[in-house]
């Protein structure tokens, strides 16, 4: 009886526990931002208006101001007057490896450690599922995110948050899947600064094949565990470099 | 015994007309659009293309049965200008717009040209289905994907294609019981042998099958059909 009512008590502490403001702008500034980081929208590329942006996004314009301004005043973005004036994608923008060894400081350990857990947890699932799913066109798709294109810290990133993805795609759980978008948010451009060491780079085009084989082979076990060593290596990666 | 020798059940037939429904929807709408858009010369601009498919997309969306979950067009390259891709795509009963950066993005084509229910369709100039599968491009929801060619009046060319997706978990609740009834063995599959709905439960949707040679299988659609043994 007392065990039920103090298990109720907690849930209800997070029933009352208040609402945060819905921070629609900060939303629109995500998207822009993940928008120029993924390559869909260049640097130097005009951006539409703020009445064009509103619509497209479904906010109100005084939203998609605030957004615009926040943009603004992080560099994203430069707004010109005048007749050909208008809002555009910085030329020098790129996720720096300063902004993101500003964001791993600002961490604790134990806090890169949960993350690094949770993260493991939801991509070591997908692997074991994925292995007992994947086509020979997924696996094909999968094989082309072992090593970027590219040799740029940005595609090594990219490859390395899409590979993950994959996985999640061949798994298919929404659940696991949407999750995993969320965390890869969570994790921001932490996960640039492992691609900055060429002994890194190298290391996780191996892990990451080993990883594609045991999907090919169907092997979930192997699968789960190649995955774990992949995460491992990069939360490892972070914790090291934390310490110093 | 040849399947086609088999009187057709009537839960297969159920699960074909809901299937066959989709498909005739799409058809029609991908016929309506092609004629709008030969009424415009040469480059048209998004905000028409938006103009012509939003009012085509809340009529399907408000239709329950089955429920879309989203519905919209894509614009092939040459449309709305070379090498440009244009979206218009809404989903849910909020009519909430999906992707809608990607229009302003110099990329749009590549972007799309990755995804499956737009390549084949553009590039076969046949229609498509695709999945299940998660679309993380827009819903992040587990999905079955069907795309139709859109080709202005009197044009070879694709002009872009029309599309729904249709919720795994809607497919379901609209199917269980008339697979159920076939068999406890039953499912229905993808071109690839790939489980969409079943009525065994060591199968779930996205497992991948093969047509056992004793079992029947029946056609439903373009894109799928129904395995299993009929008895029980």
């Amino acid at each position: 009886m007392t065990q039920q009512a103090a298990s109720a008590s907690r849930g209800l502490a997070a029933v009352f526990s208040p609402l945060r403001s819905a921070g629609l702008a900060d939303q629109v500034v995500e998207r822009i931002e993940q928008a120029v980081e993924t390559g869909l929208l260049v640097s130097g590329q005009r951006l539409p208006s703020e009445v064009e942006l509103a619509a497209a996004l479904g906010v109100s314009p005084v939203t998609a101001r605030e957004a615009l301004s926040s943009l603004r005043a992080r560099g994203l973005i430069t707004t010109t007057r005048g007749r050909n004036g208008g809002s555009f994608v910085a030329e020098d923008f790129l996720p720096s490896t300063k902004g993101a060894l500003e964001q791993l400081r600002a961490l604790t350990r134990l806090q890169i450690n949960d993350l690094g857990l949770h993260y493991s947890i939801i991509t070591v699932a997908c692997a074991g599922i994925a292995a007992r799913r994947a086509d020979a066109t997924e696996l094909a798709i999968l094989r082309t995110y072992l090593r970027p294109a590219q040799d740029t810290l940005l595609s090594w990133r990219l490859v390395d948050s899409e590979f993950l993805l994959e996985l999640a795609a061949i798994a298919r759980s929404a659940r696991l899947g949407r999750e995993l978008v969320r965390l890869q948010a969570d994790l921001g451009t932490l996960t640039l600064l492992p691609y900055t060491d060429e002994a890194f780079r190298e290391a996780s085009v191996g892990m990451r094949t080993a990883v594609a084989d045991a999907i090919e082979a169907r092997d979930s076990a192997l699968a789960e565990t190649t995955t774990k060593e992949l995460v491992h290596a990069l939360i490892h990666w972070l914790l090291d470099e934390h310490s110093r | 015994m040849a399947a086609e020798q088999i009187e057709v059940p009537a839960p297969v037939r159920q699960v074909q007309s809901l299937i066959t429904g989709i498909e005739g929807t799409l058809e029609k709408w991908a016929q309506d659009l092609g004629r709008d858009l030969s009424g415009m010369r040469g480059i048209v601009p998004g905000a028409a293309i938006d103009g012509l498919v939003q009012p085509a997309v809340k009529g399907l969306l408000a239709k329950d049965s089955p429920e879309l979950a989203g519905a919209g067009f894509i614009a092939n390259s040459g449309l709305v200008g070379p090498d440009r891709s244009y979206i218009a795509w809404w989903q849910g009963p909020q009519l909430e717009r999906v992707d809608a950066l990607a229009n302003f993005s110099p990329s749009s084509m590549e972007r799309y040209l990755k995804a499956e229910w737009f390549r084949i369709p553009v590039e076969s100039g046949i229609p498509h289905a695709t999945g299940p599968y998660i679309d993380f491009l827009c819903t992040d929801d587990y999905v079955v994907t069907f795309t139709h060619p859109v080709r202005r009046e009197g044009s070879a060319e694709v002009a872009g294609i029309v599309g729904t997706d249709v919720a795994v978990r809607t497919l379901e609740q609209n199917l269980i019981r008339g697979l159920r009834q076939l068999g406890p063995a039953v499912s229905l599959v993808s071109a690839e042998g790939r489980v969409v709905v079943s009525s065994a439960l060591s199968l779930e949707p996205g497992d991948l099958i093969s047509l056992d040679d004793a079992a029947v299988s029946y056609p439903v659609g373009r894109r799928f059909a129904i395995w299993g043994a009929t008895e029980d």
